[in-house]
């Protein structure tokens, strides 16, 4: 491992950024998205969004740094984020 | 005491399995063993972690008893994990021992 | 990188591991002796230790309150149980409340008393356990936020090296009951393995649970999104509570005795009573609430509240039986409750206790087992050049985080019995002295050779955490020959775990110090391969 190459380094770093920030991007916009989204009760529906968040984060961690290419890692990331960006949007607070 | 039958049986669980494993069975008995042999320890190990279950059971109410097997099966193969290469007989030998002595114990509580 | 899965996971598991397996080691130490916060604050209160509780402590609790804050708003008496032999005394005073510094209600003034005299007790200044306690999730002398983050951040880290951990692991269930002893790396990779794998369940339950105990720091976005940013509206929702708030003060007037109201209570629920609360005493419109311990259900609210019954204070009339019900939960919100119970153990029973205290070791072995593993794996690696720097600042860093913590946390028990009680700004001195003894074994550690600075370091913890016990007889009256430390529990527990660890810690000092007879062997040119995957 001590002889990355600059191009090994640099996808280190940017799969780091995409898993530790896009990870964190990712799983508030999808506890945002099932709190409005889940056809429960609000507050159950927070809480069971809020358990998984963290479940959520770790596969993202993981698959940051699993994907085969960098490009792969960071879409696999901010596409749903995207998606349940919108659904968030789209849905609104449940009132 | 049910607490300390709970922890022999499984640890008595944990080694059956470890006897139902080819490597650890030549380790522990010294032969090799047959196929038969490997399933059949490997059937008393899980039945006798049902019975920590069944003891813990006993201990505590369910939802704490059923999280608290995992606790007890956890403390028990730490020192068995550590007894095989160093003190493979004692290991065999605890294995029968424990249970004897804690359900004596256990009895003598009760009674 | 672009290898298997299994070689990105170990990369993974390696560098998120190492990065805050020092941070995580700390937390995990200090976390398992949280199990026994009560216990370590009452071995470090010996002037509470001769008290006993009897059939006058309540009347007794009455009077000395009644004595020493009459004109107080409300009073709150803990009654001794089995985990603290004296009466703890507190109440509001008369006047305006004042909140607190960084929000939630004023806890007002406190005492203790002794349960069998009624004398109010002044033990030493300590923080006792809840210094180690508070250390545990929001570090010391860190502004709160930060460390709260930091250490959410670092259990995060640990949640991922759990799970790439296993992805890392080949042969996770043939290897179940593998260790393979004095083969160097090899041996310790076995003995992280075993350590991680076999505890797995704990680990996960502690590390997923940590996270959900912060959730709403964590994670609020979910709260923001479906009761639009009012996250108020969310907690007086999930956890609603009485809001009736106290009315002024009446008139003066006499209370009824307590102890058969506490009789009442305690018959009503089948139970010892274990808290009494007044409001406005000695007025006519005293409100007294007696409670009884319960234990939650596993997967029960966490704020529950105890079985209650409310008196009106001057007639001893029976306002109200409070009995709580569970509320209907969610299956995730059993989750969370089941999970954030286990982590704090909120159950009565001491052998629950015991066996996690026992599973917190295993864990903090783990962790200090990976990190040990990352240097050995490093150390063969030179063959026979000289370490690097880095090489040296990780293993510095290494004993300082194990042997130095496990020094600084020694220190700061012998601290409590050596300073003398009536210091002043006694309990930071006794932090002081923790924080002084961790960072002399870090520059201790960084300056030494790898193998003596262990060895050193070792002896120094061996010999500071089997003298405790003997400390402890020349300094108290409540040690492992007394009567006062084997009826209550805690004291001759402590005691005993004390020796039992320094046991422990002299055993590594043993195998460590011990020559190495098979130093090199050729079989260790296939090591490599068979931990590559791995370390």
């Amino acid at each position: 491992m001590s002889q990355l190459k600059n191009a090994t380094r640099l996808s280190v770093a940017s799969r780091a950024i995409a898993a530790v920030l896009g990870g964190y991007a990712l799983s508030a916009t999808a506890t945002a998205a099932l709190s409005v989204g889940l056809p429960m009760s609000r507050m159950d529906a927070v809480i069971t969004a809020s358990v998984l968040s963290f479940l959520i984060y770790s596969v993202a961690v993981i698959w940051a740094f699993a994907c085969a290419t960098t490009a792969r890692a960071w879409a696999g990331i901010a596409i749903p984020t995207l998606l349940c960006g919108a659904l968030v949007w789209l849905l609104g607070p449940a009132s | 005491m049910t607490v300390l039958l709970a922890l022999a049986l499984g640890y008595t669980g944990l080694t059956c399995l470890a006897l139902g494993m080819k490597r650890h069975h030549q380790e522990l008995l010294g032969r090799k063993p047959t196929e038969a042999r490997l399933r059949l320890f490997k059937t008393i190990g899980w039945l006798l972690l049902l019975a920590t279950t069944a003891a813990c059971l006993m201990l505590w109410p369910l939802g704490l008893a059923l999280s608290m097997v995992p606790v007890l099966v956890t403390l028990v193969g730490l020192p068995l994990i550590f007894l095989l290469p160093y003190q493979p007989t004692l290991a065999r030998h605890l294995a029968w021992a424990l249970p004897l002595v804690a359900g004596g114990l256990a009895v003598a509580g009760l009674g | 990188m672009n290898g298997s899965l299994r070689q990105s996971m170990a990369w993974l598991h390696t560098w998120s591991g190492l990065l805050l397996g020092w941070l995580l080691v700390a937390v995990f130490v200090t976390g398992t002796s949280a199990y026994y916060r009560e216990e370590i604050s009452l071995w470090m209160e010996p002037e509470l230790h001769q008290s006993t509780a009897s059939d006058d402590t309540m009347d007794l609790a009455w009077q000395t309150l009644g004595r020493i804050a009459p004109e107080a708003r409300s009073w709150d008496i803990s009654l001794p149980d089995a985990r603290n032999p004296a009466v703890q005394l507190r109440w509001q005073p008369a006047g305006e409340e004042q909140p607190r510094q960084g929000g939630g209600r004023n806890r007002g003034e406190q005492a203790w008393m002794d349960a069998g005299s009624g004398e109010v007790l002044t033990p030493r200044e300590t923080r006792g356990g809840h210094f180690l306690y508070r250390f545990h999730f929001e570090l010391y002398g860190v502004p709160r936020l930060w460390a709260r983050w930091l250490i959410c951040v670092a259990t995060m880290f640990m949640l991922v090296a759990i799970i790439s951990g296993v992805i890392t692991h080949k042969k996770i269930f043939k290897d179940f009951f593998t260790f393979r002893p004095g083969k160097g790396q090899r041996s310790w990779l076995d003995a992280h393995n075993a350590s991680a794998v076999l505890a797995l369940p704990f680990h996960f339950m502690i590390t997923y649970s940590g996270l959900l105990l912060f959730m709403v720091m964590l994670m609020p976005w979910g709260i923001d999104a479906a009761y639009d940013g009012d996250r108020r509206a969310f907690f007086d929702e999930a956890f609603p509570r009485s809001t009736e708030a106290p009315g002024p003060a009446g008139e003066p007037a006499d209370m009824v005795a307590i102890g058969p109201l506490a009789a009442a209570t305690a018959a009503r629920f089948e139970r010892p009573v274990s808290r009494i609360e007044v409001q406005h005493p000695n007025r006519e419109n005293a409100r007294i609430r007696i409670s009884v311990e319960q234990d939650v259900a596993i997967s029960g609210r966490r704020r529950g509240g105890s079985p209650t019954q409310v008196f009106q204070g001057s007639s001893g009339d029976l306002l109200e039986t409070i009995e709580p019900r569970e509320a209907p939960t969610p299956l995730m919100g059993k989750v969370y409750n089941v999970m954030t119970n286990l982590h704090l153990v909120r159950f009565a029973d001491p052998l629950v206790r015991l066996l996690f205290f026992f599973s917190g070791l295993a864990g903090s072995a783990m962790v200090a087992t990976g990190m040990l593993l990352w240097v050995s794996k490093r150390t063969q690696q030179l063959r026979r050049q000289q370490p690097g720097a880095a090489l040296k600042l990780v293993n510095g860093l290494n004993m300082a985080s194990i042997t130095g913590l496990l020094a600084a946390i020694g220190a700061y028990f012998a601290a409590n019995r050596v300073l003398p009680a009536t210091l002043a700004e006694r309990s930071s001195w006794e932090i002081r002295v923790f924080f002084l003894v961790w960072l002399t074994s870090l520059v201790h550690g960084l300056l030494r050779p790898h193998r003596r600075g262990w060895i050193e370091q070792l002896a120094v913890i061996t010999v500071l955490w089997l003298a405790l016990p003997f400390l402890d007889m020349v300094t108290t009256d409540s040690h492992l020959f007394s009567a006062a430390a084997w009826r209550l529990g805690a004291l001759a527990g402590f005691d005993l775990i004390c020796l039992l660890l320094g046991a422990l810690w002299g055993y590594a000092l043993w195998r460590v110090a011990k020559p190495k007879p098979d130093k090199r062997k050729p079989a260790r040119a296939r090591e490599p391969a068979l931990a590559e995957g791995n370390a």
